[in-house]
């Protein structure tokens, strides 16, 4: 199993200037603790539209890699916005899903995927050619530079366990955004 | 009927290059003209809300979206705007075609279609409703540009007044 934090860091060490649409719940607890930069974009609500904002931003923007980071309970809320993204295939988006088989910010109840549902088959049902779970460290390090050099999209699951990462966000969302959209030199 | 070509004749006049929708047959109008215009860059969406995280991420790239979708599709879309585009204060126009009110024939279409403009009022959504071509220049144009200065999404609504409605008992 993975520790999402580590893998978060991880990820972060490999990047430059990236930027990151980071879901509602623990994944933007995670990024936020693994390093505040201007290219993270923070959801605090909107639940399941991490999805589909990384993919509006990868079709605008085809000259940077759009990484998502995303949650199990979060996809789930908007599976169908895998379909949206596998029929515009942009190569530059790369989707993560932080998978820990529950919601794990409201007390641990268990999602579909502690059950019966399968992230990585789903998102292949949707159209997603390159779709792959790791469920270990060494299988995510493995993966990483073949997602992060090779055209996509991309969508990996990564199987994580449950714990709290310390971090904290800023928390004005127009704060995030203009500071987003400068670090990306977007014309408003 | 001129109505869709000047629609779309605003839109790129405001640099508004990619289209997000969920189709209905009124919209289907405008729609079929884009398709053969290199110009406009068209999203099928699967449900409306994806719209607004769509056209969100484009806006934080410096690309100016559209969200077009029939009075029911904006009940898909509540909260999206509620905890997203509102709050984050992203700028949009959503072109909504009305269902439910002069020549309904489908009794389903009418409890979304009179709650629309009450729930963009309890949003705080700016919203104007289209009944005549000859208000179409004036409408459209003076919503995109509230919706830019305001950086809130603006709702134009697309009346039957104006489109018609189905032959249908």
């Amino acid at each position: 199993m993975i520790n999402r934090l580590e893998a978060t860091q991880y990820l972060l060490k490999h990047l430059s200037d990236e930027p990151i649409i980071a879901s509602c719940g623990n994944p933007k607890f995670d990024l936020a603790s693994a390093g505040d930069r201007r290219e993270n974009f923070y959801m605090w609500n909107s639940m399941g539209m991490a999805s589909s904002t990384g993919l509006g931003l990868a079709l605008a923007r085809p000259d940077k890699k759009v990484i998502i980071l995303d949650g199990d309970g979060a996809i789930l809320m908007n599976l169908n916005s895998l379909t949206t993204a596998a029929s515009k295939s942009p190569p530059n988006l790369i989707h993560i899903i932080w998978d820990n088989r529950t919601y794990q910010i409201t007390g641990g109840q268990p999602t579909h995927t502690a059950g019966k549902a399968d992230l990585a088959q789903i998102a292949r049902g949707a159209g997603f050619e390159k779709a792959f779970s790791v469920d270990t460290m060494e299988a995510f390090k493995q993966l990483l530079p073949e997602v992060l050099s090779k055209p996509g999209p991309w969508v990996v699951v990564a199987i994580t366990d449950d714990c709290g990462a310390p971090g904290r966000p800023p928390k004005s969302p127009t704060y995030i955004k203009h500071r987003f959209m400068e670090a990306l030199g977007s014309q408003r | 009927m001129k109505w869709p070509e000047t629609i779309l004749n605003i839109l790129k006049e405001n640099g508004i290059r990619s289209i997000s929708f969920v189709p209905d047959s009124v919209l289907g109008k405008i729609l079929n003209l884009a398709a053969k215009d290199s110009f406009f860059e068209l999203s099928t969406l699967a449900r409306e809300e994806e719209g607004v995280g769509i056209i969100t991420g484009e806006y934080l790239g410096g690309r100016r979206g559209v969200l077009m979708m029939q009075s029911a599709g904006f009940g898909n879309c509540v909260n999206a705007l509620a905890s997203l585009a509102i709050p984050y204060q992203i700028p949009f126009l959503m072109l909504i075609s009305q269902r439910g009110e002069l020549g309904e024939f489908n009794p389903c279409h009418v409890p979304m279609g009179k709650a629309l403009r009450g729930t963009l009022d309890a949003l705080g959504l700016q919203h104007f409703t289209l009944r005549r071509e000859d208000e179409i220049e004036t409408t459209m144009q003076g919503a995109i540009k509230t919706a830019y200065t305001s950086e809130q999404p603006v709702a134009v609504i697309l009346s039957s007044e104006l489109v018609g409605w189905k032959n249908e008992k």
